[in-house]
């Protein structure tokens, strides 16, 4: 069975489809492309991660050539908004933007913008500042400690998005105090999704796959013949084992999970995910998925929730339109999760997108 | 998407095992305990030329009881001293190698000697009705590869091996059996280095002995750096290529090691093939930090080989399909690092028929892992050198194929001629035609 978003959705119920769809005239909504199409797959390791397309297409070096390009801007992505190479742009504003204000460069400005926009809607839960205080956990070095208390009160006083002054008029950008820093390790995966999407629509692709490894995945119309991309999502304590199978169709998926880097002091487990607010890595919650039209909504998003939890996501969910979130939280039982499925209240999406999560 | 990635590493991991299992190899001979007892029938043979590289034979030569070594020659008196020594089978001593070569009881010569004398050598052994084998570089002058091929043709029942030891290496098997089953796709190119950092000389005692003694340094008697280093990775890019070069560009000088020598101190050198592959070749004796390998680059991947040790490196590279694959992707899969980067050691390994068992393979599994993170080293099963003799011998005795024949040797010496041609000419050197090489 399949429930229209739009229809009133029961959480509760068993086994159902929820279809997340404008318009489900027969086919209408299919960007079918050629039978005779072949399909070219690449990856490329670029931001810390594997970025891998998955394109259909008829001629193998048009295809080749259209995805070298993604790469090729994935990289001058990575170039840009790195904060290991110690020339990229980003590196240079946060060295000096607390000494003067840096004039930025308008891609940049615009992603570091809505990040702002998205701290400010969230109430911090996203923070792109927050960085510092991911260096005092060891999570850059990739070794955990337990930073003190004092340590973490102190490292505080430089986080907060509000430390951040944009001057849109001449794109200009300050820090009110020393010791902030920006760090886009979370959204600019998504925004590089969405970046090489741009590129594939731009050279006519109709149907693509684009992932950037354990973050973000855009399915581009779909694969010849087929009804949207499987997409599967992962149990929380079990890499291989499935907890969830989406179809997507112009649609952004992105996850956040206590599984990508964590690590255990005594028997705790902390996750590389921070609350902003107290400094501490979040607990109580083991992953989030979020379905949305572009990549770097869904993995600002998909941190805000994991950060905010249930609760505090409803508000947000019901005054923005077309997300859908689905949260894994420990279960009563060892090495089990329960799940809540959150969605927005209105969607406005063009006639050709599609997200379908059966459960 | 990270368990497809998982499952092609594991499966080329597979498939390298399944490579080192299945290649044809020559046997790797009796243990070396067996040396002390003496076979009924063994080959006799007399060693010419008993200077670092004769001896170096002779010392394996010791533990393989396929052959006796009865005659040794050299002109330098402690060299023979030296050989007779290490043999340790009292063999007879010559100065003159043709002295040597009229004793009806000997059936093979060994031929280490500088590189100036070793066509001579070859055609009066040959001539003496003798099975040869010849260190490279096989010959000096460019003539006298045509003279070679006459007399080989002449006394077909007689071998003739030459002493480029990486063909008798079971690592560089392995290795180039990965590149005919198309682990590296389309070899496209060759790096390859030998960089000392020391004069090249060696110790005279008495100034009358330079010119015997540090051969090398002399026109008269040396190719210099390109005939004593790159015939050895000519040869493999060679092998790796399946053809000898057709032009060479070089060039080089003594710019360092102004002590009076005539051979450069540092050769760069472009070798060009038939398919546009290139070979670029440096050696310099001012700096030792890279050493000496070959890297072996095709479009799928890289192959780092140097006696002792191999690394494949997997290039990432685009998979194309027919449109009726079924699309599964997985979100949230944590994916560590690309396979390329980390190099995958090659073992120059094989099962009993080929056959690999649960456990076997298990071990490898783990000992590939232990050896890529520098833990875990290993061995051929026998020195390449020793194989090498072993062959020769069994070459000799049973009629098994030579391993470095003729023509192997014949295109790695026109390499060599062609490329100091190069560098003297400062000209592009052209092959008179290129010959593709018969798999050995
Ligand atoms: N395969 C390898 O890895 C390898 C390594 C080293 C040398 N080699 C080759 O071995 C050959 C010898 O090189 P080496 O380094 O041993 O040089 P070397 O100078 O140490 O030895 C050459 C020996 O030949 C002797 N000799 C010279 N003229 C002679 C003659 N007319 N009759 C008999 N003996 C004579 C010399 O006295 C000397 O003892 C060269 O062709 C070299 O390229 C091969």
């Amino acid at each position: 069975m399949r429930i229209n978003l739009k229809a009133t959705f029961n959480s509760g119920a068993r086994g159902r489809w929820i279809v997340l769809a404008a318009m489900l005239a027969a086919g209408a909504w299919l960007a079918r492309a050629d039978d005779a199409a072949i399909r070219y797959e690449a990856s490329h390791e670029s931001m810390g991660t594997v970025f891998t397309v998955a394109v259909y297409g008829r001629d193998q070096a048009f295809l080749s050539e259209v995805v070298n390009e993604v790469f090729e801007e994935i990289d001058r992505l990575d170039e840009q908004m790195s904060n290991y190479k110690p020339e990229s742009e980003l590196s240079v504003i946060n060295r000096e933007a607390a000494q003067h204000e840096m004039i930025v460069e308008p891609r940049l400005f615009g992603l570091i913008q809505f990040s702002l926009r998205a701290s400010q809607e969230s109430g911090g839960a996203f923070d792109i500042t927050v960085g510092p205080l991911m260096k005092r956990w060891g999570f850059f070095r990739g070794q955990g400690r337990l930073p003190s208390p004092a340590e973490i009160s102190q490292v505080l006083n430089a986080v907060g998005y509000q430390h951040v002054y944009l001057v849109p008029e001449r794109r200009g950008l300050r820090f009110d105090v020393s010791g902030v820093e920006i760090d886009l390790g979370g959204i600019a995966k998504g925004y590089a999704v969405d970046q090489a999407v741009e590129i594939l629509r731009s050279n006519g692709i109709m149907g693509a796959l684009v992932s950037s490894g354990t973050s973000s995945i855009y399915a581009l119309g779909s694969p010849p013949g087929e009804r949207g991309w499987k997409v599967t999502v992962r149990d929380p304590f079990e890499a291989g084992k499935a907890a969830d199978v989406f179809r997507l169709q112009n649609f952004a998926l992105s996850t956040s999970g206590n599984y990508e880097k964590s690590f255990k002091i005594g028997s705790k487990t902390y996750c590389h995910i921070m609350d902003p607010h107290t400094g501490w890595p979040v607990e109580n919650m083991l992953s989030t998925v979020v379905v949305a039209p572009t990549g770097t909504e869904s993995e600002a998003l998909t941190k805000i929730f994991f950060v905010g939890g249930v609760e505090k996501s409803r508000p947000y969910l019901a005054s923005h339109p077309n997300a859908l979130a689905v949260f894994y939280q420990p279960g009563e039982r060892p090495q089990t999760f329960k799940r809540t499925v959150l969605r927005s209240k209105s969607f406005q999406l063009p006639s050709d997108s599609l997200a379908e999560f059966e459960k | 998407m990270q368990k497809e990635q998982d499952v092609t590493r594991r499966e080329f991991l597979k498939t390298a095992a399944a490579v080192a299992a299945a290649t044809t190899l020559p046997s790797a001979g009796a243990p070396a305990i067996l040396s002390a007892q003496s076979l009924s029938n063994p080959v006799r043979y007399g060693v010419i030329g008993t200077g670092t590289e004769g001896c170096t034979l002779l010392r394996f030569l010791t533990t393989i009881p396929e052959g006796r070594c009865i005659a040794t020659c050299d002109i330098y008196p402690p060299n023979l001293k030296k050989g007779v020594e290490t043999i340790g089978t009292n063999p007879e001593t010559y100065e003159d190698y043709r002295k040597m070569l009229e004793r009806k009881d000997l059936d093979a010569v060994l031929i280490a000697t500088p590189l100036n004398l070793h066509a001579q050598m070859v055609l009066d052994a040959l001539s003496a009705g003798k099975q040869v084998f010849v260190e490279k570089t096989m010959y000096f002058k460019e003539e006298e590869g045509d003279q070679i091929r006459k007399a080989s043709a002449e006394h077909p029942k007689q071998v003739l091996q030459v002493g480029l030891q990486r063909r008798s290496s079971l690592l560089y098997q392995v290795g180039m059996e990965m590149i005919r089953k198309g682990a590296l796709g389309k070899i496209m190119f060759v790096r390859a280095q030998w960089h000392r950092n020391n004069n090249w000389r060696r110790p005279v005692p008495d100034p009358k002995y330079e010119r015997l003694i540090n051969w090398r340094m002399y026109k008269e008697y040396s190719g210099g750096l390109l005939a004593e280093l790159a015939s050895h990775q000519v040869d493999v890019a060679n092998w790796a290529i399946g053809s000898e070069p057709v032009s060479v560009v070089a060039t080089g000088g003594i710019d360092y090691w102004k002590d009076g020598r005539e051979t450069c101190d540092n050769v760069q050198a472009i070798y060009e093939y038939p398919g546009g592959q290139k070979l670029l070749w440096s050696s310099i004796l001012y700096n030792a930090h890279l050493e000496f390998d070959e890297q072996i680059m095709g479009d799928r991947g890289t192959l780092i080989i140097t006696l002792g040790k191999g690394m494949y490196y997997r290039e990432a590279v685009a998979k194309v399909s027919s449109s009726n694959s079924k699309e599964n992707w997985w979100a949230g899969a944590t994916v560590t690092s690309l396979a390329p980067q980390e190099g995958i050691p090659i073992f120059p390994e094989r099962g009993a028929n080929g056959e690999i068992g649960f456990v076997d393979r298990e071990v490898r599994y783990a000992k590939r892992w232990l050896a890529s993170m520098g833990i875990y080293s290993y061995e051929e099963p026998h020195d390449p050198w020793w194989t090498e003799m072993y062959n020769f011998m069994l070459s000799v005795r049973d009629g098994k194929p030579v391993i470095a024949p003729l023509e192997i040797g014949v295109a790695d010496a026109r390499g060599v001629i062609y490329g100091n041609r190069a560098v003297e000419t400062g000209q592009k050197v052209f092959w008179p035609k290129a010959q593709p090489l018969k798999e050995t």
